[in-house]
């Protein structure tokens, strides 16, 4: 499975200018190299923007001329498709300026998302999403979501590679429905899996409503009035206790009434 | 504190997972054995309101489940069987400061917690690898530093040394043992079990013993050689 260690579209700890770059001019100059290669589509400006995204990744972050073309070979097919497209329909120049400005965009925001820790990332663009509050979005929520779509995609990837060796192992490496038919069912397994994964950890739901652990239930309003829960003897508890903590009985079962023993103790 | 009130699981076409269920669980380490597939990881869900039952009612320290299941789930940590279930950031670091993000603390204060918890649990070293590199107890003892970052009240672990070797299955023992938290966990291994404070024994969806961990051993290991396969 080692396709699923895949990091591809992920930051990776490393030293350039580059990771000391603000994520707000990392975020413009990227978004800025998108703007210009499609305002001025031709040949030269695509070719000056792939040089300075290369040069930008080299020299900001240290990366091998080897591992920022691994960055580009998961879009290469539908690069490759789109070339052909544009060079039969348009012309081969106009091809060049297509793909070669689709490859310098891609490598630009790869240089942000490499050298930018996912965290900072959240916290950039749940400020960006800080305006849509007015209308009732939640920001953190929008942040998370497409922290989880930026981790989902190497995950796919990786899952497609163990997918294809699977198949291939098994001689079924010619039958596109062997390998695209598990691909689908990990793909939901995986979205299943994480969605239980932050459901379990509390993210994901209501933004303003308290846990359990950051108050006593009768100081929120829900909890306003409420008879503490009755205790297996009959009597009334508060499960709370002076500081807050949860009241937890370190004492037996109350079928038995005898100590258990205590192996461990905290 | 839990409380299970008639709690009972069915599924759309009738069959009964777990069957009503009334008790209270207060004790510091609950533990919770029984044969694959008998209910346990049912009942475990039913703590956290990753399930609501489909009759009764599941309340942690007076919070229903199905009516305010997200305060729950923010107050109930979570623990997988596998931790890559568990781990949903690339890196130990990401994803325990995924965690502490719900306590929406400004960015370096975020981040100070996340060191601070990786350092609580001796992981500090792991935090910028990738989750794939990491050996199964390094996960798993990641997978609980996520989940205890934001200091739930309770912890609940589905069978968390299943897969682990005899080296991490101790880690991970001593590292629940140290715990503040009330724990409910299920297990196959009964000398995890025997280090709790109270055990249930759940056999096709029923609680068919309730009470000190050696007793409820015994019971389990009686119900595994009527079903003709030995004791554990």
């Amino acid at each position: 499975m080692r396709g699923y260690g895949s990091t591809l579209g992920l930051y990776q700890p490393g030293s350039g200018f580059l990771y000391r770059t603000p994520l707000p001019v990392k975020a413009v100059v990227s978004l800025a190299c998108a703007v210009v290669v499609i305002a001025w589509r031709s040949p030269a400006t695509s070719a000056v923007a792939l040089v300075l995204s290369l040069a930008a990744l080299t020299i900001g972050a240290h990366q091998s001329p080897a591992r920022i073309l691994r960055m580009l070979l998961p879009a290469a097919p539908v690069l490759g498709i789109l070339a052909v497209y544009q060079g039969v329909s348009q012309g081969w120049l106009h091809a060049v300026a297509v793909v070669g400005g689709i490859a310098a965009c891609l490598l630009a925001a790869r240089a942000v998302t490499l050298t930018t820790p996912t965290q900072d990332l959240l916290d950039g663009v749940a400020r960006l999403a800080r305006p849509f509050r007015a209308v009732g979005a939640d920001p953190e929520r929008f942040a998370l979501a497409l922290s989880i779509m930026l981790r989902s995609i190497p995950y796919l990837a990786g899952l497609f590679v163990d997918v294809r060796e699977a198949a291939r192992a098994r001689g079924l490496d010619r039958h596109p429905r062997v390998a695209v038919t598990p691909l689908v069912v990990g793909a939901v397994a995986y979205a299943h899996r994480t969605g239980e994964a932050l459901a379990a950890r509390g993210l994901g739901g209501a933004v303003d409503e308290e846990g359990i652990g950051e108050g006593r239930p009768e100081d929120s309003g829900s909890g306003a009035g409420r008879t503490p829960p009755r205790a297996p003897g009959g009597e009334r508890t508060d499960p709370w206790d002076a500081g807050g903590r949860p009241r937890l009985s370190p004492g037996p079962p109350s079928r038995t009434g005898v100590a258990p023993p205590r192996h461990l103790r905290c | 504190m839990l409380e299970f009130s008639g709690a009972a699981v069915r599924t759309d076409d009738g069959r009964t997972l777990l069957h009503p269920l009334t008790l209270t669980l207060s004790e510091r380490r609950v533990s919770v054995i029984g044969p694959n597939g008998s209910g346990k990881s049912t009942f475990l869900r039913l703590v956290n309101g990753l399930l609501v039952p489909t009759s009764g009612s599941v309340a942690v320290f007076g919070r229903d489940t199905r009516s305010q299941g997200h305060a729950v789930r923010r107050s109930v940590g979570f623990v997988f069987t596998d931790p890559l279930s568990q781990l949903v950031m690339p890196t130990g670091r990401e994803d325990v400061e995924l965690s502490l993000r719900s306590r929406k603390l400004p960015a370096a204060d975020r981040r100070r917690a996340g060191e601070a918890v990786l350092r609580r649990f001796g992981i500090e070293h792991l935090a910028d690898r990738s989750i794939y590199d990491l050996s199964g107890g390094e996960r798993q003892i990641l997978a609980l530093a996520v989940v205890l970052a934001v200091e739930p009240r309770v912890l609940v672990a589905d069978e968390p040394t299943t897969l682990l070797d005899l080296r991490n299955d101790a880690r991970v023992r001593a590292l629940v043992a140290g715990l503040d938290q009330q724990v409910v966990f299920t297990t196959h291994n009964l000398d995890f079990a025997l280090e709790s404070d109270r055990t249930l024994v759940v056999d096709d969806g029923r609680i068919v013993f309730d009470g000190l961990p050696r007793d409820a051993v015994a019971r389990y290991r009686e119900i595994a050689a009527t079903a003709g396969v030995g004791g554990p």
